[in-house]
């Protein structure tokens, strides 16, 4: 077997645009959202939540997929890892992000509001659980630990560039098995607090699972989307296959049908039953413009691309790739539009400046770390044992 | 997570060998096909003979029911699901594992499925049979069972669209057929090899018919293997679907405990808990009486047993999640019966449910563990156990406390209740028996691809292009 | 079998050469040697799908996979048209308050039929179209060349219907490829009579036997097994018949008279029967005259009047004096008697002559009945002419 030669002259050199991009996006983002709470601090704080939501789900979803890489000892995504290390590595500065939003919460959630509390007796039994001490203590310890989980998770990975150490697989390997159930609990956390309880008296149990899989996805889109482009123009440091993209596309298609099962179970279950404090969530999304989001969503997140990565060609072919994964990660951004905005205004779908900083500031983030962390570190995991076994995969 | 592992280095950049040995393809043709072509042992029978018993027993505990009626069981007003529906629901789930192996695992290309997958698709067809013999029986008169078709009477009406219970059949009736399909459609190649082997003319005919004069071409294999990856790529969606519906029954309906929306990949998720510790459990006796241990190897037992630590933390979630939410709601109903059921008359069975569900299978986590067979085993039945019991404590505590105090009814199993399931499993076991004898429980084909030097190290058609 | 070419050998006809390898790395470089020779009607033969075979055939990709989308979509699109028929047109219900066209409950269902259609299409199609299976007549069938296939071996057969075939020099080409063992495979011609098949005592002793045990099975099963219980269990049920002797009640009587004062569902208690008099005095009719009312009376009045009493009442019966014939209803006396002397005449009969419809004609059909006959005695006899005479 011919062993692949990694070129090391691309390992540390993402293309200049990506910097350039990033900042750019992320001036803007900045400029925007600062318009927008001039112009209306309200609506802004909402347009900053979904930011928040967006990041996070990407970033912590491409945790989880380094995490699964290493649990499931998988071998043909060894070489793509970096970049979802790269993109994860926009945990650190949720809490940032989320501290004007913490200075704001009686703006965003409902619950703060003590009148509450004497009409509602559901919010007299919640209240142990939403109140502002405690929903401070949870936000800052689930992103406490996703900052660990990635800290010392990268840092093996990192140290194995020189060292080339099995043994840090190994301890990777336990690492990620403990990251898996305390991500599972920490993003339930996170989804009740940041989004179910927007709409403080609607629950469901599945919501945490239907965030993961939005999550999930929009990682493996972004990764999908730069590790394709990468490749394509030459600038990846080794050469992938098309049968890593078939892999690629697989989970893409894999996540796009199970997110629309997780969403579909939400709804039938919900408007089956027909109680009032469960529909009270569905019903404006149903009607007025918020029934156009509702389809545009199910269109845009499940049966376009749904067709568009079905067959096999479509699942290598690096054009349809990158178009799918931009496709997807503005039906994420749209998903978390219609999670959020319709408790801002349930009559409505409102579009304007806060929505622009939401895209602008969420790309620039995430595409500014991404471009900051290649420029430090290796593109590929070069002391990776698995390396050269990914490399030769085929399917 | 620290002195276990230092003890052994894993080396990472070898793939681990799937089959150990390194054994001849002939020799993996004679040891697979030996169970079908020697004299079964005296142990074979024994197992036969107890197996047969149990259903018999089932078959006299189902002929009560049928004369006698529905009055035999131990199911009452409120309760009115009772033992039928959880047996339904257990043995459906036992199914799901058998496709999640083939078809899931074949998707993310894990290819030590080959030992196992066979023996997992067979499974899930008699756990089918048997789960689908649950709700027939629950009709009282079975033969009235047309009725859930969509078939044009006289009467005008048709069926009801809106009924999961109209799902269940489409659901379950789809995922027999096409587990049944997967299934044979992987058996043919085998059988044109057990043609080709067997001197007895009655098998050959049997199997000349069964493998429908496959020859092994390559243009036929190009198809065939598309096929497969086609079929797997429906099973996989189909399986969450099946027991997705089958959790429907439950959620759609308002009952505390029964709707929530969590229930679908709960349910899934269950079942394939519950389908791993049945092939586990089935496996590991299986390797051991006909010496398959080069075959299935610790390996895949030591795989099977993370696969089932993982299902039991997503079930161990949808526990936690329910309390949770049926507190966070604020109805004061949902969060009696979580207190009910873990204080109720139940308690015991769902304390029990919860340690073997959730408890017993962290023990997984140790690699020592998983490498003692006899561990093993034991975690494999308390899984089955714990499994058996959740179904029926959803079912029961659910029903038994109506929304009127009046309305409240203890359900109390009576004989003909555990008849009937002990017949389930003497109709599974005897199933799985025959299968064991009859066709090769190993895949040949997949197994002899998946030997050392089984494929060309490059690509040579790869140059031409 | 008329295109078959004899063949000098023994009159069989040749199929091809087969050829086997040593292990699928040889088998690979032979397939691609193979093209490169120019044979289109050949075959590689491995006991497993080889990685890079299909490529060194240079084998088009398979579409059978649009079977499966096609199928599948259809599967879908049919149950939702079904459905939505069923339930939305023939025969709508609503249920559990959801619409008549309840399109989430549908899609668990649509997926089913999708994956069930798909899947049983594709399996179809690649068993009968693709394979072109089942075959058990291929010349290649029982040859060692296929022992050794399913076995261990690794082969290639290239087919005498070839272009570029040629028994010697196909023969020598196989051998320099490093083929271990090349045989010569021939069609079988053993030809069976259609005849000869029908008339086998065997043959029509398995139909016989065939046609007595589905016919003694049939009469069985329709005849006496349904009769048995538990497939009685609609009719089988714990209760008395009438004519049947009771354990319970000392009498042993089974038929219980009614409680004193029982009025039975759609009756009330007639107290004026054979008592013209008082039904005269104390009936009056309680039916409301409408034009329903009077289509009705109409309606019944021809139907079981008529024939005696004409059609207009009149007394011109229609039976040709077989029947003693009425008087008119337009006498004086009658014309000017209550509404309760023709209930009750309808009811219980007159004087032995006319018999009683009370079976026939419900209680407030009869009423109806009275008011028509009221319309023909006032159509006889107008009240302006009566007050003029």
């Amino acid at each position: 077997m011919t062993t692949q030669q990694i070129s090391t002259e691309k390992l540390r050199k993402l293309p200049e645009s990506y910097g350039k991009l990033g900042w750019t996006l992320l001036i803007a983002g900045v400029v925007f959202t600062i318009l927008s709470f001039v112009i209306d601090a309200k609506h802004a704080s909402f347009g900053l939540t979904m930011t928040l939501v967006f990041v996070a789900t990407v970033g912590v979803g491409s945790l989880f997929w380094v995490g699964v890489e290493y649990v499931s000892s998988a071998v043909w995504s060894t070489a793509l890892r970096r970049p979802f290390e790269f993109l994860a590595g926009v945990i650190p500065f949720l809490i940032i992000l989320a501290l004007p939003l913490l200075l704001r919460m009686r703006t965003i959630f409902e619950w703060t509001h003590k009148s509450l509390l004497a009409t509602d007796p559901a919010m007299v039994v919640k209240a142990p659980y939403l109140n502002i001490p405690f929903f401070l203590i949870r936000t800052v310890g689930v992103f406490a630990l996703w900052w660990l989980f990635y800290y010392l998770i990268i840092r093996n990975s990192r140290n194995q560039d020189t060292s080339r150490d099995q043994q840090l697989t190994t301890k990777n390997v336990k690492l990620s098995a403990g990251f898996m159930p305390v991500f599972a609990v920490t993003l339930t956390l996170f989804s009740i607090d940041w989004l179910m309880s927007l709409t403080p008296n609607w629950f469901s149990t599945i919501f945490a699972v239907y965030v993961f899989s939005g999550s999930v996805l929009a990682a493996m889109a972004f990764g999908t989307l730069i590790i394709v482009k990468l490749n394509e123009k030459d600038r990846f440091p080794v050469k992938l296959t098309p049968d890593h993209y078939y892999n690629l596309g697989a989970f893409l298609f894999a996540f796009v049908v199970f997110w629309a099962y997780i969403q579909f179970s939400q709804f039938m279950l919900q408007w089956y039953g027909n109680l009032r404090e469960e529909t009270l969530y569905y019903i404006p999304r149903m009607h007025g413009s918020w029934a156009v989001v509702s389809i545009a969503v199910a269109l845009a997140e499940f049966l376009i691309p749904f067709f568009l990565l079905v067959t096999k060609p479509a699942k290598m072919s690096p054009k349809r790739l990158v178009f799918v994964s931009v496709w997807l990660l503005a039906a994420h951004a749209l998903d978390i539009y219609w999670m959020v905005m319709p408790v801002y205004d349930s009559k409505t779908a409102v579009f304007g400046v806060s929505e622009v900083a939401f895209i602008l500031l969420s790309l620039g983030i995430i595409l500014t770390v991404f471009a900051y962390k290649a420029k430090g570190n290796n593109m590929v995991p070069v002391g990776d044992p698995k390396l050269q076994r990914g490399l030769e995969f085929h399917i | 997570m620290s002195e276990v592992s230092y003890g052994e280095v894993i080396d990472y950049s070898k793939a681990p060998p799937l089959v150990e040995g390194n054994p001849t393809l002939s020799k993996i043709d004679d040891s697979i096909a030996a169970p079908s072509e020697t004299r079964p042992s005296k142990k074979y029978f024994m197992a036969l003979g107890v197996t047969l018993t149990m259903l018999l027993i089932g078959v006299i505990a189902l002929g009560y029911t049928f004369y006698y009626g529905i009055g035999m069981w131990g199911n009452n007003i409120p309760v009115a699901w009772g033992f039928a529906i959880t047996n339904f629901v257990f043995w459906i789930g036992i199914g799901h594992a058998g496709t999640l192996i083939s078809a899931v695992l074949f998707l993310f290309r894990q290819r030590w499925r080959t030992a196992i997958a066979r023996f997992a698709e067979a499974m899930t067809i008699f756990a089918v049979m048997c789960a689908g013999l649950f709700p027939l029986i629950h009709l009282g008169r079975p033969w009235y069972a047309a009725f859930v078709f969509p078939i044009p009477t006289q009467h005008g009406v048709w069926i009801n669209w809106n009924s999961p219970l109209v799902w269940d059949v489409f659901a379950v009736s789809t995922y027999f057929t096409v587990s049944l399909m997967f299934w044979y459609i992987g058996l043919i190649p085998d059988l044109a090899t057990m043609r080709d082997r067997t001197t007895n003319k009655i098998k050959k005919a049997v199997y000349h018919v069964l493998s429908m004069g496959w020859r092994f071409s390559n243009r036929h294999w190009q198809h065939y293997e598309k096929v497969y990856v086609i079929l797997a790529g429906l099973a996989t969606p189909l399986v969450l679907s099946v027991h997705s519906i089958v959790s429907f029954d439950f959620a759609v309906s308002i009952l505390p405990g029964w709707h929530t929306t969590i229930f679908p990949p709960y349910f899934v998720a269950g079942a394939i808990f519950s389908g791993f510790g049945m092939v586990l459990t089935v496996l590991i006796i299986v390797r051991k009486v006909f010496n398959l241990e080069y075959i299935i190897t610790m390996n895949h037992l030591d795989k099977m047993a993370k696969v089932t630590l993982l299902v039991s933390m997503m079930v161990a979630y949808a526990y936690l999640m329910e309390p949770f939410m049926a507190w966070y709601s604020g109805d004061p109903i949902d969060w009696y019966l979580v207190l009910m059921r873990m204080t109720g008359h139940y308690a015991l069975g769902f304390w029990v449910m919860t340690t073997c569900n959730v408890f017993v299978p962290q023990l997984l986590w140790f690699k020592k563990i998983r490498h003692n067979i006899g561990v093993l085993f034991v975690i494999s039945l308390l899984i089955n156990v714990g499994m058996w019991l959740e179904r029926y404590i959803i079912i029961v505590t659910s029903l038994y406390k109506d929304f009127l105090p009046s309305a409240w009814h203890i359900f109390v199993p009576t004989l003909t209740d555990f008849g009937i399931l002990i017949g389930s499993f003497g109709l599974f076991f005897t199933l799985v028996l025959l299968f064991a004898r009859s066709l090769p429980v190993i895949s040949m084909t997949e197994v002899k691809g998946v030997t050392e030097g089984a494929h060309p190290t490059h690509h040579i058609g790869a140059e031409h292009e | 079998m008329s295109d078959i070419e004899k063949n000098p050998q023994g009159g069989r006809r040749l199929y091809g050469i087969t050829a086997l390898f040593d292990g699928p790395e040889k088998l690979v470089n032979a397939a691609a040697a193979v093209v490169k020779e120019g044979y289109k009607n050949y075959d590689a033969y491995s006991p497993y799908p080889i990685h890079g075979l299909d490529s060194a055939m240079k084998l088009k990709r398979t579409y059978i996979g649009a079977v499966t989308l096609i199928a599948g979509l259809t599967g879908a699109s049919l149950l939702l048209l079904f459905a939505w028929w069923t339930n939305s047109i023939d025969y709508p219900l609503v249920i559990g308050g959801k619409p008549y066209f309840a399109w989430p409950s549908y899609i668990p269902l649509m997926f089913e039929m999708a994956v069930l259609f798909g899947a049983v299409s594709t399996v179809a199609a690649l068993i009968m179209v693709w394979l072109g299976l089942p075959r058990n007549s291929h010349p290649l069938q029982d040859t060692e060349f296929m022992k050794k296939i399913s076995d261990d071996g690794f082969g290639i057969a290239i087919e005498a219907k070839d272009s570029s075939f040629d028994e010697k020099q196909t023969k020598a080409f196989l051998e320099k490829l490093g083929a271990e063992k090349v045989e010569l495979v021939y069609y079988e011609t053993r030809e069976i009579s259609l005849k000869e098949a029908v008339l086998d005592p065997k043959f029509i002793g398995v139909i016989v036997v065939v046609a007595i045990a589905t016919s003694g099975a049939t009469y069985f099963g329709l005849n006496k097994m349904l009769l048995l219980r538990p497939w009685t269990s609609l009719s089988d049920q714990a209760k008395v018949l009438p004519e049947t002797r009771s354990e319970f009640y000392p009498d042993g009587f089974a038929m219980r008279p009614p409680v004193n004062g029982t009025v039975a569902r759609g009756e009330l208690p007639y107290r004026y029967a054979n008592n013209i008099p008082a039904a005269e005095k104390f009936m009056k009719n309680p039916v409301l005259p409408s034009k329903h009312v009077m289509e009705l009376g109409q309606r019944d009045f021809n139907i079981y009047c008529s024939p005696c009493h004409g059609y207009f009442a009149d007394g011109q019966s229609r039976l040709q004096g077989q029947f003693p014939v009425p008087p008119s209803l337009h006498i004086d006396s009658l014309r000017t008697a209550p509404d309760g002397l023709y209930y009750e005449v309808i009811t219980n009969g007159f004087q032995g002559v006319m018999p009683s419809y009370a079976r026939q004609i419900p209680r407030d059909e009869r009423w109806a009945i009275v008011w028509y006959i009221r319309a023909l005695q006032r159509a006889q006899n107008p009240p302006e002419v009566a007050d003029a005479k």
